[in-house]
Protein backbone atom coordinates (compact mmCIF):
# COMPACT_ATOMS: atom_id res chain seq x y z
CA UNK A 1 0.00 0.00 0.00
CA UNK A 2 2.80 2.61 1.06
CA UNK A 3 4.32 2.29 -2.57
CA UNK A 4 1.02 3.60 -4.14
CA UNK A 5 1.00 6.10 -1.63
CA UNK A 6 4.36 7.31 -3.06
CA UNK A 7 3.13 6.74 -6.63
CA UNK A 8 0.36 9.31 -6.10
CA UNK A 9 2.48 11.68 -4.53
CA UNK A 10 4.93 10.96 -7.34
CA UNK A 11 2.39 12.01 -9.59
CA UNK A 12 1.29 15.11 -7.94
CA UNK A 13 5.16 16.39 -7.74
CA UNK A 14 5.90 15.35 -11.34
CA UNK A 15 3.10 17.33 -12.87
CA UNK A 16 4.67 20.59 -10.14
CA UNK A 17 7.51 20.69 -12.30
CA UNK A 18 6.27 21.47 -15.63
CA UNK A 19 3.90 24.06 -13.54
CA UNK A 20 3.70 26.23 -16.81
CA UNK A 21 2.28 23.67 -18.59
CA UNK A 22 -0.14 22.44 -15.79
CA UNK A 23 -1.21 26.08 -15.37
CA UNK A 24 -2.19 27.00 -18.85
CA UNK A 25 -4.18 23.30 -18.70
CA UNK A 26 -5.98 24.76 -15.63
CA UNK A 27 -7.09 28.20 -17.84
CA UNK A 28 -7.81 25.98 -20.61
CA UNK A 29 -10.61 24.32 -18.20
CA UNK A 30 -11.87 27.70 -16.93
CA UNK A 31 -12.25 29.23 -19.97
CA UNK A 32 -14.13 26.13 -20.88
CA UNK A 33 -16.28 26.89 -17.45
CA UNK A 34 -16.73 30.51 -18.26
CA UNK A 35 -18.29 30.17 -21.70
CA UNK A 36 -20.69 27.29 -20.59
CA UNK A 37 -21.52 30.07 -17.32
CA UNK A 38 -22.50 33.35 -19.67
CA UNK A 39 -24.15 30.54 -22.41
CA UNK A 40 -26.52 29.23 -19.77
CA UNK A 41 -26.89 32.95 -17.82
CA UNK A 42 -27.93 34.73 -20.86
CA UNK A 43 -30.50 31.98 -21.75
CA UNK A 44 -31.93 31.40 -18.27
CA UNK A 45 -32.03 35.62 -17.60
CA UNK A 46 -34.08 35.85 -21.33
CA UNK A 47 -36.33 32.82 -21.06
CA UNK A 48 -36.78 32.38 -17.56
CA UNK A 49 -35.80 28.88 -17.28
CA UNK A 50 -34.91 25.74 -19.46
CA UNK A 51 -36.92 22.98 -19.55
CA UNK A 52 -37.91 23.21 -16.23
CA UNK A 53 -34.60 24.21 -14.79
CA UNK A 54 -34.80 28.16 -13.80
CA UNK A 55 -31.53 30.06 -13.63
CA UNK A 56 -30.11 28.86 -10.33
CA UNK A 57 -30.63 25.65 -10.94
CA UNK A 58 -29.30 25.24 -14.16
CA UNK A 59 -25.76 27.35 -13.47
CA UNK A 60 -25.76 25.06 -9.88
CA UNK A 61 -25.85 22.27 -12.52
CA UNK A 62 -23.17 23.35 -14.52
CA UNK A 63 -21.02 24.63 -11.62
CA UNK A 64 -20.73 21.07 -9.81
CA UNK A 65 -20.73 18.75 -13.01
CA UNK A 66 -17.53 20.83 -14.23
CA UNK A 67 -16.28 20.35 -10.44
CA UNK A 68 -17.32 16.80 -10.49
CA UNK A 69 -16.40 16.15 -14.28
CA UNK A 70 -12.85 17.83 -12.98
CA UNK A 71 -12.27 15.41 -10.62
CA UNK A 72 -13.36 12.08 -12.44
CA UNK A 73 -12.13 12.37 -16.10
CA UNK A 74 -8.93 13.48 -14.93
CA UNK A 75 -6.38 10.35 -15.55
CA UNK A 76 -3.11 8.87 -16.76
CA UNK A 77 -4.16 6.31 -17.93
CA UNK A 78 -4.47 7.16 -21.60
CA UNK A 79 -0.71 6.99 -21.88
CA UNK A 80 -1.14 3.36 -21.13
CA UNK A 81 -2.12 2.24 -25.19
CA UNK A 82 1.39 4.07 -25.55
CA UNK A 83 3.36 1.96 -23.23
CA UNK A 84 2.25 -1.06 -24.52
CA UNK A 85 3.33 -0.18 -28.44
CA UNK A 86 6.58 1.17 -27.26
CA UNK A 87 7.13 -1.76 -25.56
CA UNK A 88 7.79 0.14 -22.30
CA UNK A 89 5.14 -1.91 -20.52
CA UNK A 90 7.68 -4.69 -20.04
CA UNK A 91 9.38 -2.55 -17.49
CA UNK A 92 6.69 -2.86 -14.85
CA UNK A 93 5.57 -6.33 -15.54
CA UNK A 94 9.03 -7.32 -14.18
CA UNK A 95 8.52 -5.16 -10.90
CA UNK A 96 6.67 -5.66 -7.71
CA UNK A 97 3.51 -4.62 -8.59
CA UNK A 98 0.04 -4.40 -9.83
CA UNK A 99 0.06 -2.16 -13.28
CA UNK A 100 -3.70 -1.41 -12.94
CA UNK A 101 -2.78 -0.37 -9.27
CA UNK A 102 0.12 1.69 -9.99
CA UNK A 103 -2.30 3.63 -12.71
CA UNK A 104 -4.87 3.90 -10.05
CA UNK A 105 -2.36 5.31 -7.81
CA UNK A 106 -1.20 7.75 -10.48
CA UNK A 107 -5.02 8.83 -11.13
CA UNK A 108 -5.17 9.52 -7.34
CA UNK A 109 -2.35 12.37 -7.77
CA UNK A 110 -3.03 13.77 -10.77
CA UNK A 111 -6.83 14.18 -9.31
CA UNK A 112 -5.77 15.46 -5.93
CA UNK A 113 -4.01 18.04 -7.50
CA UNK A 114 -6.67 19.05 -10.42
CA UNK A 115 -9.00 19.29 -7.99
CA UNK A 116 -6.91 21.54 -5.22
CA UNK A 117 -6.40 23.68 -8.40
CA UNK A 118 -10.11 23.76 -8.94
CA UNK A 119 -10.93 24.61 -5.45
CA UNK A 120 -9.23 27.49 -5.71
CA UNK A 121 -10.53 28.68 -9.39
CA UNK A 122 -13.73 28.12 -8.13
CA UNK A 123 -13.44 30.78 -4.90
CA UNK A 124 -11.76 33.15 -7.10
CA UNK A 125 -15.01 32.51 -9.96
CA UNK A 126 -17.62 32.68 -6.70
CA UNK A 127 -15.36 36.04 -6.08
CA UNK A 128 -16.06 37.78 -9.39
CA UNK A 129 -19.25 36.54 -10.85
CA UNK A 130 -21.06 35.58 -7.78
CA UNK A 131 -23.14 33.02 -9.55
CA UNK A 132 -26.62 32.18 -8.37
CA UNK A 133 -25.55 28.58 -7.11
CA UNK A 134 -27.60 26.73 -4.79
CA UNK A 135 -25.78 25.20 -1.33
CA UNK A 136 -27.17 21.93 -0.48
CA UNK A 137 -27.12 21.82 3.31
CA UNK A 138 -28.22 18.44 3.56
CA UNK A 139 -25.37 16.61 5.11
CA UNK A 140 -26.53 13.02 4.44
CA UNK A 141 -27.32 14.11 0.46
CA UNK A 142 -23.56 15.62 0.81
CA UNK A 143 -22.39 11.59 1.64
CA UNK A 144 -24.29 9.91 -0.70
CA UNK A 145 -23.07 12.86 -3.39
CA UNK A 146 -19.17 12.18 -2.25
CA UNK A 147 -20.40 8.37 -2.15
CA UNK A 148 -21.58 8.80 -6.20
CA UNK A 149 -18.32 10.63 -7.22
CA UNK A 150 -16.00 8.01 -6.02
CA UNK A 151 -17.93 4.85 -7.69
CA UNK A 152 -17.79 7.52 -11.26
CA UNK A 153 -14.15 7.75 -10.16
CA UNK A 154 -14.12 4.24 -10.22
CA UNK A 155 -15.95 3.31 -13.34
CA UNK A 156 -14.44 5.97 -15.11
CA UNK A 157 -11.08 4.61 -14.25
CA UNK A 158 -12.32 0.89 -16.11
CA UNK A 159 -13.58 2.74 -19.07
CA UNK A 160 -10.79 4.76 -19.73
CA UNK A 161 -8.10 2.04 -18.47
CA UNK A 162 -10.42 -0.48 -21.18
CA UNK A 163 -10.03 2.14 -24.27
CA UNK A 164 -5.94 1.82 -23.72
CA UNK A 165 -5.79 -1.86 -23.57
CA UNK A 166 -6.74 -1.67 -27.49
CA UNK A 167 -2.84 -0.73 -27.79
CA UNK A 168 -2.03 -4.75 -26.98
CA UNK A 169 -3.96 -5.36 -30.35
CA UNK A 170 -3.20 -2.15 -32.71
CA UNK A 171 -1.26 1.51 -32.70
CA UNK A 172 -4.79 3.44 -33.23
CA UNK A 173 -5.15 3.62 -29.76
CA UNK A 174 -5.72 7.18 -30.09
CA UNK A 175 -8.54 6.94 -32.87
CA UNK A 176 -11.38 5.34 -30.74
CA UNK A 177 -10.42 7.33 -27.32
CA UNK A 178 -10.96 10.51 -29.42
CA UNK A 179 -14.27 9.44 -30.64
CA UNK A 180 -14.95 8.17 -26.76
CA UNK A 181 -13.58 11.91 -25.51
CA UNK A 182 -16.41 13.12 -28.02
CA UNK A 183 -19.54 10.95 -26.97
CA UNK A 184 -18.88 11.06 -23.62
CA UNK A 185 -18.49 15.22 -23.59
CA UNK A 186 -22.22 14.93 -24.78
CA UNK A 187 -23.86 12.22 -22.72
CA UNK A 188 -22.71 12.00 -19.89
CA UNK A 189 -23.78 15.30 -19.24
CA UNK A 190 -20.90 17.65 -18.98
CA UNK A 191 -22.83 19.76 -21.70
CA UNK A 192 -26.55 20.39 -20.28
CA UNK A 193 -29.01 18.04 -17.39
CA UNK A 194 -29.68 14.94 -19.10
CA UNK A 195 -33.10 14.93 -18.51
CA UNK A 196 -34.18 17.63 -20.82
CA UNK A 197 -33.46 15.42 -23.74
CA UNK A 198 -37.14 13.33 -24.74
CA UNK A 199 -38.32 10.84 -22.56
CA UNK A 200 -37.33 8.16 -24.55
CA UNK A 201 -34.07 8.91 -25.10
CA UNK A 202 -33.29 9.73 -21.49
CA UNK A 203 -34.79 6.55 -20.17
CA UNK A 204 -32.26 4.66 -22.43
CA UNK A 205 -29.26 6.76 -21.80
CA UNK A 206 -29.74 5.96 -18.15
CA UNK A 207 -29.00 2.25 -18.92
CA UNK A 208 -25.66 3.09 -19.94
CA UNK A 209 -22.50 3.74 -18.24
CA UNK A 210 -21.83 7.48 -18.89
CA UNK A 211 -25.02 9.47 -16.61
CA UNK A 212 -23.09 8.02 -14.25
CA UNK A 213 -20.19 9.68 -14.44
CA UNK A 214 -21.52 13.36 -14.03
CA UNK A 215 -25.36 14.02 -14.08
CA UNK A 216 -26.41 11.44 -11.97
CA UNK A 217 -23.72 12.83 -9.41
CA UNK A 218 -24.91 16.48 -10.17
CA UNK A 219 -28.57 15.71 -9.83
CA UNK A 220 -27.49 14.15 -6.30
CA UNK A 221 -26.48 17.31 -4.97
CA UNK A 222 -29.40 19.27 -6.33
CA UNK A 223 -31.79 17.15 -4.43
CA UNK A 224 -33.53 16.95 -7.28
CA UNK A 225 -33.78 12.67 -7.42
CA UNK A 226 -36.17 10.43 -4.96
CA UNK A 227 -34.44 7.99 -2.79
CA UNK A 228 -36.09 5.54 -4.99
CA UNK A 229 -33.88 7.02 -8.07
CA UNK A 230 -30.79 7.12 -5.94
CA UNK A 231 -31.27 3.74 -5.17
CA UNK A 232 -31.63 3.13 -9.07
CA UNK A 233 -29.23 5.24 -9.91
CA UNK A 234 -26.35 3.09 -7.30
CA UNK A 235 -27.67 -0.27 -8.38
CA UNK A 236 -26.88 0.74 -12.24
CA UNK A 237 -23.28 2.08 -11.45
CA UNK A 238 -22.02 -0.26 -9.40
CA UNK A 239 -23.40 -2.92 -11.68
CA UNK A 240 -21.43 -1.26 -14.62
CA UNK A 241 -18.11 -1.06 -11.95
CA UNK A 242 -18.35 -4.31 -12.24
CA UNK A 243 -19.10 -4.98 -15.49
CA UNK A 244 -15.98 -2.53 -16.58
CA UNK A 245 -14.10 -4.44 -13.61
CA UNK A 246 -14.40 -8.07 -15.53
CA UNK A 247 -14.21 -6.95 -18.89
CA UNK A 248 -10.77 -4.89 -18.33
CA UNK A 249 -9.60 -7.84 -16.42
CA UNK A 250 -10.27 -9.82 -19.34
CA UNK A 251 -9.13 -7.92 -21.86
CA UNK A 252 -5.74 -7.17 -19.84
CA UNK A 253 -4.94 -11.27 -19.71
CA UNK A 254 -5.84 -11.66 -23.23
CA UNK A 255 -3.67 -8.36 -24.21
CA UNK A 256 -0.79 -9.99 -22.28
CA UNK A 257 -0.87 -13.24 -24.03
CA UNK A 258 -0.25 -11.57 -27.39
CA UNK A 259 1.91 -8.67 -25.75
CA UNK A 260 5.21 -8.89 -27.50
CA UNK A 261 7.45 -6.16 -26.19
CA UNK A 262 7.83 -4.97 -29.31
CA UNK A 263 9.95 -1.41 -29.43
CA UNK A 264 12.22 -2.67 -26.67
CA UNK B 1 14.62 42.48 -56.93
CA UNK B 2 10.87 41.64 -57.83
CA UNK B 3 11.66 38.53 -59.79
CA UNK B 4 14.10 37.48 -57.35
CA UNK B 5 11.37 37.22 -54.54
CA UNK B 6 8.79 36.05 -56.74
CA UNK B 7 11.28 32.93 -57.07
CA UNK B 8 12.21 32.81 -53.20
CA UNK B 9 8.25 32.37 -52.55
CA UNK B 10 7.64 29.51 -55.63
CA UNK B 11 10.66 27.60 -54.20
CA UNK B 12 9.04 28.22 -50.62
CA UNK B 13 5.55 27.24 -52.57
CA UNK B 14 7.28 23.96 -53.96
CA UNK B 15 8.36 23.05 -50.68
CA UNK B 16 5.46 23.32 -48.91
CA UNK B 17 3.84 21.36 -51.31
CA UNK B 18 6.06 18.71 -51.02
CA UNK B 19 5.83 18.28 -47.40
CA UNK B 20 2.18 18.54 -46.95
CA UNK B 21 2.05 15.78 -49.62
CA UNK B 22 4.42 13.66 -47.29
CA UNK B 23 2.72 14.56 -44.01
CA UNK B 24 -0.98 13.50 -45.73
CA UNK B 25 0.91 9.95 -47.21
CA UNK B 26 2.15 9.28 -43.70
CA UNK B 27 -1.24 10.03 -42.25
CA UNK B 28 -2.45 8.24 -45.16
CA UNK B 29 -0.88 5.01 -44.14
CA UNK B 30 -3.14 4.20 -41.42
CA UNK B 31 -6.76 4.23 -43.33
CA UNK B 32 -8.55 2.78 -39.97
CA UNK B 33 -6.99 5.79 -37.73
CA UNK B 34 -8.19 8.57 -40.57
CA UNK B 35 -11.58 6.90 -41.05
CA UNK B 36 -11.95 6.79 -36.59
CA UNK B 37 -10.31 10.76 -36.67
CA UNK B 38 -12.87 11.81 -38.83
CA UNK B 39 -15.80 9.54 -37.57
CA UNK B 40 -15.03 11.46 -34.38
CA UNK B 41 -14.85 14.59 -35.74
CA UNK B 42 -18.33 14.28 -37.26
CA UNK B 43 -19.85 13.05 -34.23
CA UNK B 44 -18.32 15.94 -32.19
CA UNK B 45 -19.56 18.21 -34.76
CA UNK B 46 -23.11 16.36 -34.96
CA UNK B 47 -23.61 16.38 -31.62
CA UNK B 48 -23.16 20.55 -31.32
CA UNK B 49 -25.37 20.72 -33.28
CA UNK B 50 -28.27 19.03 -31.65
CA UNK B 51 -26.96 20.75 -29.02
CA UNK B 52 -28.03 24.06 -30.71
CA UNK B 53 -31.34 22.92 -31.64
CA UNK B 54 -31.98 21.97 -28.02
CA UNK B 55 -30.61 25.28 -26.56
CA UNK B 56 -33.19 27.42 -28.96
CA UNK B 57 -35.59 24.88 -28.75
CA UNK B 58 -38.09 27.02 -26.85
CA UNK B 59 -37.25 30.69 -27.99
CA UNK B 60 -36.46 30.15 -31.26
CA UNK B 61 -33.15 32.34 -30.98
CA UNK B 62 -30.13 33.05 -28.99
CA UNK B 63 -29.33 36.51 -28.43
CA UNK B 64 -31.49 37.54 -31.06
CA UNK B 65 -30.14 35.53 -33.70
CA UNK B 66 -32.29 32.75 -34.87
CA UNK B 67 -31.19 28.75 -34.91
CA UNK B 68 -29.73 29.13 -38.41
CA UNK B 69 -28.34 32.18 -37.72
CA UNK B 70 -26.36 30.71 -34.41
CA UNK B 71 -25.50 27.68 -36.69
CA UNK B 72 -23.97 30.26 -38.84
CA UNK B 73 -21.45 31.44 -36.16
CA UNK B 74 -20.87 27.85 -35.10
CA UNK B 75 -19.77 26.74 -39.17
CA UNK B 76 -17.88 29.97 -39.28
CA UNK B 77 -15.84 28.87 -36.12
CA UNK B 78 -15.16 25.27 -37.48
CA UNK B 79 -13.87 26.83 -40.81
CA UNK B 80 -11.70 28.79 -39.43
CA UNK B 81 -10.93 25.90 -36.83
CA UNK B 82 -10.05 23.45 -39.87
CA UNK B 83 -8.06 25.66 -42.00
CA UNK B 84 -5.85 26.95 -39.02
CA UNK B 85 -5.17 23.54 -38.41
CA UNK B 86 -4.78 22.32 -41.38
CA UNK B 87 -2.06 25.02 -42.23
CA UNK B 88 -0.43 25.05 -39.04
CA UNK B 89 -0.13 21.72 -37.49
CA UNK B 90 3.47 21.58 -36.99
CA UNK B 91 2.91 24.11 -34.64
CA UNK B 92 1.05 21.31 -32.23
CA UNK B 93 4.87 19.64 -32.85
CA UNK B 94 7.21 22.45 -32.04
CA UNK B 95 7.95 21.41 -28.43
CA UNK B 96 9.84 18.46 -29.35
CA UNK B 97 11.97 20.45 -31.17
CA UNK B 98 11.95 22.59 -28.30
CA UNK B 99 13.07 19.97 -25.71
CA UNK B 100 14.93 17.88 -28.18
CA UNK B 101 17.42 19.86 -29.73
CA UNK B 102 16.33 19.63 -33.20
CA UNK B 103 15.61 22.82 -33.48
CA UNK B 104 19.15 24.34 -33.52
CA UNK B 105 19.09 21.94 -36.85
CA UNK B 106 16.10 23.79 -37.99
CA UNK B 107 18.01 27.13 -37.58
CA UNK B 108 20.79 25.80 -39.62
CA UNK B 109 18.97 25.32 -42.76
CA UNK B 110 18.63 27.74 -45.76
CA UNK B 111 15.20 28.63 -45.16
CA UNK B 112 13.13 30.52 -42.75
CA UNK B 113 12.35 28.80 -39.39
CA UNK B 114 9.63 30.44 -38.69
CA UNK B 115 7.87 29.32 -41.91
CA UNK B 116 9.58 26.14 -41.68
CA UNK B 117 7.80 25.30 -38.03
CA UNK B 118 4.43 27.13 -38.82
CA UNK B 119 4.42 24.94 -42.41
CA UNK B 120 6.13 22.38 -41.99
CA UNK B 121 4.03 20.02 -41.46
CA UNK B 122 0.64 20.60 -42.97
CA UNK B 123 -2.06 17.52 -43.02
CA UNK B 124 -4.54 17.03 -45.58
CA UNK B 125 -6.58 14.61 -43.41
CA UNK B 126 -7.58 17.84 -41.42
CA UNK B 127 -9.25 19.11 -44.84
CA UNK B 128 -11.50 16.50 -45.07
CA UNK B 129 -14.40 17.90 -43.15
CA UNK B 130 -13.91 21.16 -45.01
CA UNK B 131 -16.31 20.36 -48.01
CA UNK B 132 -19.25 18.64 -46.48
CA UNK B 133 -19.00 21.91 -43.71
CA UNK B 134 -19.12 24.56 -46.72
CA UNK B 135 -22.01 22.42 -48.27
CA UNK B 136 -23.82 22.24 -45.35
CA UNK B 137 -22.91 26.25 -44.75
CA UNK B 138 -24.60 26.52 -47.71
CA UNK B 139 -27.19 25.09 -47.13
CA UNK B 140 -27.70 26.98 -43.99
CA UNK B 141 -27.50 30.06 -45.63
CA UNK B 142 -30.42 29.64 -47.64
CA UNK B 143 -32.23 29.17 -44.77
CA UNK B 144 -31.76 32.08 -44.03
CA UNK B 145 -32.46 34.29 -47.30
CA UNK B 146 -31.30 37.28 -48.78
CA UNK B 147 -27.92 36.58 -48.78
CA UNK B 148 -25.94 38.70 -52.10
CA UNK B 149 -22.84 38.30 -53.84
CA UNK B 150 -21.17 40.98 -52.04
CA UNK B 151 -22.14 39.46 -48.43
CA UNK B 152 -20.46 36.25 -49.61
CA UNK B 153 -17.40 37.93 -50.80
CA UNK B 154 -16.72 40.08 -48.14
CA UNK B 155 -17.22 37.32 -45.65
CA UNK B 156 -14.44 35.32 -47.66
CA UNK B 157 -12.37 38.29 -47.46
CA UNK B 158 -13.01 38.65 -43.67
CA UNK B 159 -12.33 34.74 -43.04
CA UNK B 160 -8.74 35.10 -44.56
CA UNK B 161 -8.46 38.44 -42.44
CA UNK B 162 -9.62 35.93 -39.51
CA UNK B 163 -7.06 33.34 -40.54
CA UNK B 164 -4.05 36.11 -40.14
CA UNK B 165 -4.93 36.54 -36.41
CA UNK B 166 -5.26 32.95 -35.96
CA UNK B 167 -1.68 32.77 -37.40
CA UNK B 168 -0.59 35.66 -35.26
CA UNK B 169 -1.99 33.08 -32.60
CA UNK B 170 -0.20 30.66 -33.88
CA UNK B 171 3.36 32.84 -33.93
CA UNK B 172 2.60 33.83 -30.27
CA UNK B 173 2.73 30.57 -28.97
CA UNK B 174 5.64 29.36 -31.01
CA UNK B 175 7.23 32.34 -29.33
CA UNK B 176 6.67 31.36 -26.11
CA UNK B 177 7.32 27.37 -26.89
CA UNK B 178 10.86 29.20 -27.74
CA UNK B 179 11.57 31.17 -24.08
CA UNK B 180 9.34 28.68 -21.75
CA UNK B 181 8.93 25.13 -24.08
CA UNK B 182 5.62 25.48 -23.45
CA UNK B 183 3.18 24.85 -26.12
CA UNK B 184 0.22 22.11 -26.21
CA UNK B 185 -1.53 23.92 -23.59
CA UNK B 186 -1.03 27.20 -25.29
CA UNK B 187 -2.14 26.33 -28.55
CA UNK B 188 -4.99 24.41 -26.48
CA UNK B 189 -5.74 27.85 -25.29
CA UNK B 190 -6.13 29.78 -28.46
CA UNK B 191 -8.50 26.70 -29.35
CA UNK B 192 -10.60 27.32 -26.31
CA UNK B 193 -10.88 31.12 -27.04
CA UNK B 194 -12.31 30.81 -30.54
CA UNK B 195 -14.58 28.22 -29.28
CA UNK B 196 -15.81 31.49 -27.00
CA UNK B 197 -16.99 32.50 -30.47
CA UNK B 198 -18.73 29.43 -31.64
CA UNK B 199 -22.01 31.93 -30.04
CA UNK B 200 -23.31 35.50 -31.09
CA UNK B 201 -21.03 37.49 -29.02
CA UNK B 202 -24.03 39.66 -27.49
CA UNK B 203 -24.19 36.30 -25.03
CA UNK B 204 -21.39 37.88 -23.08
CA UNK B 205 -21.72 40.50 -20.51
CA UNK B 206 -20.18 44.05 -21.72
CA UNK B 207 -16.64 44.14 -20.66
CA UNK B 208 -16.35 40.49 -21.61
CA UNK B 209 -17.51 41.31 -25.30
CA UNK B 210 -15.20 44.34 -25.46
CA UNK B 211 -12.32 42.00 -24.28
CA UNK B 212 -13.28 40.19 -27.30
CA UNK B 213 -13.13 42.35 -29.91
CA UNK B 214 -9.93 44.47 -28.80
CA UNK B 215 -7.87 42.74 -26.73
CA UNK B 216 -8.16 38.94 -27.98
CA UNK B 217 -10.25 39.69 -31.02
CA UNK B 218 -12.12 36.42 -31.57
CA UNK B 219 -14.95 38.58 -32.87
CA UNK B 220 -12.87 39.73 -35.48
CA UNK B 221 -11.94 36.10 -36.55
CA UNK B 222 -15.78 34.96 -35.85
CA UNK B 223 -18.82 37.62 -34.90
CA UNK B 224 -17.95 40.30 -37.82
CA UNK B 225 -17.10 37.76 -40.85
CA UNK B 226 -20.48 35.84 -39.61
CA UNK B 227 -22.42 39.56 -39.20
CA UNK B 228 -20.83 39.95 -42.90
CA UNK B 229 -22.67 37.27 -44.46
CA UNK B 230 -25.88 37.93 -42.61
CA UNK B 231 -25.72 41.64 -43.68
CA UNK B 232 -25.06 43.42 -40.86
CA UNK B 233 -22.16 44.87 -40.84
CA UNK B 234 -20.70 48.26 -41.25
CA UNK B 235 -17.81 50.09 -42.80
CA UNK B 236 -16.23 50.35 -39.64
CA UNK B 237 -16.31 46.79 -38.60
CA UNK B 238 -14.53 45.82 -41.50
CA UNK B 239 -11.88 48.70 -40.67
CA UNK B 240 -11.45 47.32 -36.93
CA UNK B 241 -10.50 44.04 -38.49
CA UNK B 242 -8.14 44.70 -40.94
CA UNK B 243 -6.47 46.91 -38.17
CA UNK B 244 -6.44 44.31 -35.45
CA UNK B 245 -5.09 41.52 -37.72
CA UNK B 246 -2.14 43.88 -38.85
CA UNK B 247 -1.18 45.20 -35.29
CA UNK B 248 -1.74 41.18 -34.12
CA UNK B 249 0.85 40.20 -37.19
CA UNK B 250 3.26 42.63 -36.54
CA UNK B 251 3.03 41.58 -32.31
CA UNK B 252 3.57 38.29 -32.74
CA UNK B 253 6.33 38.87 -35.84
CA UNK B 254 8.63 41.04 -32.67
CA UNK B 255 7.51 38.20 -30.58
CA UNK B 256 9.26 35.46 -32.73
CA UNK B 257 12.40 37.50 -32.95
CA UNK B 258 12.59 38.66 -29.38
CA UNK B 259 11.95 34.73 -28.55
CA UNK B 260 14.46 34.06 -31.29
CA UNK B 261 17.16 35.97 -29.55
CA UNK B 262 16.93 34.22 -25.99
CA UNK B 263 16.65 31.12 -27.44
CA UNK B 264 19.73 28.86 -25.46
CA UNK B 265 20.14 25.95 -27.34
CA UNK B 266 20.01 24.28 -24.04
CA UNK B 267 18.05 21.24 -24.97
CA UNK B 268 20.66 19.51 -27.73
Amino acid sequence: MKKYIQIAKNTWDEALIYRTSFIFYRVRELLKLFSLYFLWYFVTSRNGDFFGYDQSGIITYLLISTFVGDFIFSTRTTAIASEINEGILTNFLVRPLSYLKYYFARDIGDKALNVSFALVEYAAFFAILRPPFIFQENFILILIFITSVLLGVILYFFISVLISLIGFWSNEGWGPRFIFYQVIGFISGSLFPLDVLPKPLFALLELLPFPYLIFFQSKIYQGQLSGIEIGRGFLILILWIFIMYFITLSVWKKGLRVYTAQGR
Amino acid sequence: MYTQRRDVNMRYLSLWLKITTQTTQVAFASRLGVALFTLGKVIRFVFFILFLFLLTSKTRTLGGYTIWEVLLFFLTFNVIDIIAQFLWREVYRFRTYIVSGSFDMVLTKPISPLLRVLFGGSDALDLITLVPLVIFMAYVATQIGDISIINVIVYILLIANGLIIALSFHIFVLALGVITTEVDNAIWIFREITQLGRFPLNIYPKAVGLIFTFVIPVAAMITIPTNSLMGILSPAGVIICICLSGIFLSLSLLSWKEALKRYASASS
